[in-house]
């Protein structure tokens, strides 16, 4: 039952941080509500209007790519620092990771999902791409 | 001649390859084609009869050939008396079977065909297959073109009892596998090989308590198809709503399958547990004698008359197999046989007049004989060869059956009499019925008589009741090895007990005898006079 | 601990780097190639999948572990990328038509079935938790987008949705059974897992591993009581996209499962042996009577495919030698007759009826003889009626079980493929006996008719002379695991 205990430790631990944070928070935190404090979203925009408001998904789209080619950073720092170690053999290796990108690259940039606003040459590649 | 039983089984399906070539419009040429195949398919089978030797080897043109050697699966053909004679009855049956639908069936002629030659293939090599992994292939591969006769060509109902046919006799074939499974794994735990070799598996002697799940399993599968009571309540909605031929290829030889299922695996192959099954078997069969019997008496379709008349008779055959000894197995073969012929026949003659009128209400008929008097005398003479009249093939089964239940268990006996008088009761009642009085139904009138085409279904099994009434010998001696072969498994006493009695069995002087009944008294055990004794229990 | 990947390791990934490769192609040429040239795109995909076949050659007999046991080149994962790459070839044939009819653009279509395609030749191979969970999210993801692939439809969309939340569900449990195993051994090597599992027979915690990634699993094959989704995805999704989920998502996940449970949990065997048996049993029994009472053929297919799983498992659950053999026959003749049946359903969709409906099938027979004939002979496989494929599948799969003794779950096996040939049969009646009234004009081009030719062949020779099948099988099943894994195998 050893290793039962250490799981039941770590039950009783995460339950417990996020019981005492909460039980704890209302007992310590001084309540002086203001307007401000009582909206929803402190630091942003006033709740106005319909919450199913559209978004355009150039957003999503951004964010997502962003997070891709964000990972390549990821993954090629490590490899720079252990750059000797590996020679060229990690070398070929992270040539070809990038290539991968380059191909995912090629293919986010051709879609048209670099393109900002309704420009008429986005307009035009669409028409020939066709989506 | 090494290819000859390989000739006969796939005569039907080259034919049937070549009717997918013909135009489905020329309806004609693909009936005229299909008639050929069938008769040709009969033709190449009749040397059978004469190049098999009762004295030979129990099996004969044996093929053998690698199928599948990682399973111990082979192409493993061969034939003794017993599927000798069933696949000269497959063959003709499957002849008159074409030959009597060439007006029967206008729609879908060429798929028709081609399903009953699909068919026949099936049957003929579940008869000659001696590999068990084969014999359940061609056992399966009989059931879709089967299914398919009664779904597309059947009539009102026709689709629920497809399906009833289809999924009972699966369901029992299924679990047979099982136990063909479950025997190849004891064959190797016995003998350290994989095979699929029913002969090896008849020498095999298995435990006896192995031999009691898998002859459970196998009953499953054989008596469904037999079909014996309980499981017989697919078979009258088969027949009735299947179309002429099919109900012919079923009645004469589909039902064989189950008994020819016994006879080839259950009994040599697990004798023990035959033995401890005798009470069950004997049970079911006479329940299904009688009820089969009574059943029909009270039918007013004439075609599921016929039909339950058919579970009475395989019941009675059934009986006979598990009197086993010597007499009652080979009455049930032979009885096998004149269910064939006679029940063939009397679905035939169904189908004639259903062509002629639509309706198989008994009460639509009477007095037929005056308006179709060949017709008639056929049926008569049909009637009475299943009846059991002497002189017709029918005396013959019914004697050999009655005789061997008699030394077996005499209570049993008065049953199985008791079931061949109320078979006379409801066969006679038909008769009247339809044949005899005056022509009430203006409808009946003018009904033709039988054409020549007609005619000619009947002309060979017309020959057959007779011949097999008044000379069985031939038939008898062409059994005399497989019934043996199955006798010294399941009772060997009586092996022994003949042995003794008869020091030299010669098959010359047995088939010098002209009294089958003679010839027979000679294989029960007997004491000095000859005089039969009672089993030994 | 040698750094890094070596150069050899590339050598015998080459496979995988050509269906890679192959990929990266179509996805560029689909921007770069102007519209009506993109209609090569689908031949291009058969090439890249060609290509990859041939590139299996050279590791017919090879069985060793690389990138430091990371995945394994075996003859087992062998014939698991056979069975994948023939599977996806056939969907793309079969896509062609359908893809013209769906006004879909093929592109990222093909792009994303050969991903999932690389999904699962990398579960196949791995037998490291790590690479196994990498494959299956390459596959899966792959799946939710391809299931929601034609975009104006709304079924297609709910099929995507549900299949990615389940899916995702099921990703969660299945990862945290895995974690489990690796919080027990201190590795996610499976063989190495195996020796020091070899010790724990019996504890409990080992136990909950196996549950946990008994339902995570269950959840991919679509096994009852994880098979809720299965239905309506295979209905909503595109179908030959049903077809490959159904075969190659399929074969791929018991694959998965083959690993992990022969050569990772040897020692648990009883307990996720038990497991399965009640599995098996469940699903074909399930699957089986929820199919009797459909009357969608693609749904009813789903339900099918859900009872087949339920066979295979039987296989699993005898756990020996025969009865991994079995898995991999039955899977591999699966696959040809369930694309064929597929690729049926696709024959009757045109442009203004959805075909999948039973009535559609009405008097088949008589429009498009060969169509008839062919799914007449899928749905005979599917039953296991001889002299078809799918009979010598069961023979095997249930002759496993007689050899293990699992008699009670033979005959329940059996008994089910006797109930489920109420339903196939049901299809054969509206195709051959109904009139034609109703009943939709097949739409024949050669594609469709190349596939149903090579699934009917296939159906029928390995039905008849199954020798060279049985053979590669077994010879596949035998090389699994290391040896000491293997002597889990009776």
């Amino acid at each position: 039952m050893q290793g039962w205990l250490s799981i039941l430790i770590m039950i009783a631990l995460g339950a417990g941080f996020a019981l005492i944070s909460v039980v704890l928070s209302s007992f310590l935190g001084p309540r002086k509500p203001t307007p401000e404090k009582l909206a929803p979203y402190e630091c942003g925009m006033p709740p106005v209007g319909d919450a199913r408001e559209r978004q355009s998904v150039k957003f999503y789209l951004v964010a997502m790519i962003f997070l891709l080619f964000d990972i390549e950073i990821a993954f090629l720092y490590p490899w720079a620092m252990a750059l000797r170690d590996l020679g060229w053999n990690g070398f070929a290796q992270v040539l070809l990771f990038i290539a991968l990108l380059l191909a995912g690259y090629v293919y986010v940039w051709r879609k048209g999902a670099l393109d900002w606003g309704g420009d008429q040459a986005t307009a035009r590649r669409r028409s020939t791409i066709g989506d | 001649m090494s290819y000859y039983l390989s000739i006969i089984l796939f005569t039907p399906l080259a034919g049937a390859f070549v009717l997918l070539l013909v135009n489905k419009e020329n309806e004609n040429a693909i009936r005229w084609i299909a008639n050929v195949v069938a008769f040709l398919g009969f033709v190449v089978s009749v040397p059978l009869w004469f190049w098999f030797d009762p004295r030979g080897a129990d099996f004969q043109f044996v093929e053998r050939a690698a199928w599948i050697p990682s399973v111990g699966a082979e192409y493993f053909l061969g034939v003794d008396g017993l599927s000798t004679l069933l696949i000269l009855l497959t063959t003709l049956m499957g002849t008159i079977a074409v030959l009597s639908s060439w007006t029967a069936i206008t729609e879908r002629v060429k798929e028709y065909y081609i399903f009953l030659l699909v068919l026949q293939t099936g049957m003929l090599g579940a008869f000659m297959s001696l590999d068990f992994l084969l014999f359940f292939l061609f056992w399966e591969v009989m059931l879709v073109p089967m299914y398919f006769l009664i779904g597309i060509w059947g009539s009102a109902n026709r689709l629920y009892s497809a399906i009833k046919f289809f999924l009972y006799t699966l369901v029992g074939s299924v679990v047979m596998l099982l136990g063909i499974l479950a025997l190849y794994f004891a064959y190797h735990v016995q003998t350290g090989v994989y095979t699929f070799d029913v002969t090896q598996y008849q020498k095999a002697g298995f435990d006896a308590g192995l031999q009691w799940w898998v002859f459970l399993a196998f009953f499953l599968g054989f008596a469904i198809k037999v079909p014996m009571f309980p499981f017989h309540t697919w078979l009258p909605d088969a027949h009735t709503d299947a179309p002429t031929a099919g109900s012919v290829i079923l009645a004469a030889v589909l039902l064989k399958m189950g008994t020819y299922g016994f006879l080839r695996f259950s009994l040599p192959i697990l004798p023990d547990a035959s033995h401890r099954f005798v009470p069950m078997m004997v049970v079911l069969s006479i329940i299904g004698i009688v009820y089969g019997a009574l059943v029909a008496l009270a039918q007013k379709d004439w075609k599921r008359l016929v039909a339950y008349s058919s579970v009475s008779h395989m019941a009675l055959v059934m009986l006979g197999m598990f009197a086993l000894n010597p007499v009652g197995i080979t009455g049930s073969i032979v009885q096998q046989l004149n269910h064939g012929i006679s029940t063939g026949a009397l679905f035939l003659l169904v189908g004639i007049v259903y062509e002629r009128r639509h309706t198989r209400e008994i009460s639509e008929y009477g007095g037929l004989s005056k308006v179709m008097p060949v017709y008639a005398a056929i049926f008569l003479i049909m009637t009475m060869s299943s009846i059991g009249l002497p002189t017709l093939n029918g005396f013959i089964g019914e004697f050999l059956i009655l005789q061997g239940v008699f030394v077996a268990d005499k209570r049993w006996a008065a049953f199985a009499a008791s079931g061949i008088v109320l078979g006379a009761a409801y066969m006679l009642y038909l008769y009247q019925r339809t044949m005899f009085g005056k022509v009430e139904n203006p409808k009946n009138e003018r009904l033709l008589d039988l054409d020549n085409r007609e005619f000619a279904t009947f002309a060979p099994l017309l020959v057959l009741a007779v011949w097999i009434g008044i000379y069985p010998a031939p038939f008898l001696r062409r059994l005399e090895s497989s019934v043996q072969h199955i006798v010294v498994r399941v009772s060997p006493q009586y092996a022994a007990k003949y042995a003794e009695c008869n020091p030299t069995p010669t098959p010359d002087r047995v088939a010098a005898s002209s009294n089958p009944a003679a010839k027979f008294l000679a294989a029960i055990p007997c004491d000095a006079n000859g005089n039969p004794l009672p089993e030994k229990r | 601990m040698p750094p890094g990947i070596s150069t050899s390791d590339f050598y015998y990934i080459l496979p995988e780097l050509v269906l890679t490769a192959g990929a990266l192609v179509v996805l560029i040429a689909d921007v770069l190639l102007p519209r009506e040239r993109r209609s090569a795109l689908s031949w291009v995909t058969l090439a890249a999948v060609g290509a990859t076949l041939a590139s299996l050659l050279p590791f017919t007999s090879t069985h060793v572990e690389v990138a430091h046991g990371l995945l394994a080149v075996d003859r087992f994962a062998l014939f698991f990328k056979i069975v994948f790459l023939v599977a996806a070839a056939i969907t793309v044939l079969m896509s062609v038509r359908y893809l013209a009819i769906e006004g879909a653009s093929p592109g990222e279509y093909y792009f994303l079935i050969l991903c999932a395609t690389l999904g699962m030749m990398v579960m196949a191979g791995g037998i490291d938790l790590i690479t196994i969970f990498i494959g299956l999210e390459t596959m899966a993801v792959s799946f939710y987008i391809l299931a929601g692939f034609i975009k104006p439809n709304q079924r297609s969309n709910e099929a995507a949705v549900k299949y990615f939340l389940l899916g995702a569900f099921s990703l969660g449990i299945l990862l945290y059974g895995m974690s489990l195993m690796y919080g027990l051994s201190g590795t996610t090597n499976l063989r190495v897992m195996a020796t020091s599992f070899g010790a724990m027979a019996g504890d409990s915690r080992l136990a909950l591993a196996v549950i946990l990634v008994v339902a995570g699993v269950g959840f991919k094959i679509a096994a009852v009581p994880f098979h809720m989704w299965a239905p309506d995805v295979y209905e909503g999704a595109p179908t030959p996209v049903t077809a490959f989920l159904s075969v190659g998502s399929k074969a791929a996940s018991f694959a998965m499962l083959i690993r992990i449970f022969v050569e990772g949990l040897p020692s648990a065997s009883e307990d996720w042996r038990l497991l399965f048996w009640v599995l098996s049993i469940a699903t074909m029994t399930v699957g089986n009577f929820a199919a009797v009472t459909q009357t969608n053929v693609k749904r009813m297919l789903a339900y099918s495919s859900i009872a087949h799983a339920g066979y295979v498992l039987i296989g699993i659950v005898a756990g020996t030698s025969r009865g991994i053999t079995a898995t991999l026959v039955y899977l591999m003749v699966y696959s040809f007759m369930q694309l064929g049946a597929f690729a049926v359903v696709v024959m009757l969709r045109r442009a203004d009826v959805v075909g999948d409906e039973l009535k559609d099938f009405s008097g088949l027979a008589s429009r498009n003889p060969f169509a008839a004939f062919a799914m007449l002979l899928f749905m005979l496989s599917l039953g296991g009626i001889p002299p078809t494929a799918g009979f010598m599948g069961k023979f095997w799969l249930f002759s496993a079980a007689i050899d293990a003794h699992y008699y009670w779950l033979a005959l329940i096996g059996v008994l089910n493929s006797a109930v489920s040939l109420y339903y196939y049969i049901r299809i054969v009646v509206f195709m051959y006996v109904k009139k034609e009234t109703l009943g939709s004009e097949p739409t024949t081009s050669p594609t469709l008719a190349v596939v149903l030719a090579v699934a009917v062949a296939a159906t029928l020779v390995l039905g008849v002379y199954p020798q060279l099948l049985f053979n590669v099988a077994a010879a596949s099943a035998r090389t699994l695991g290391a040896a000491g894994a293997t002597a889990a195998l009776r």
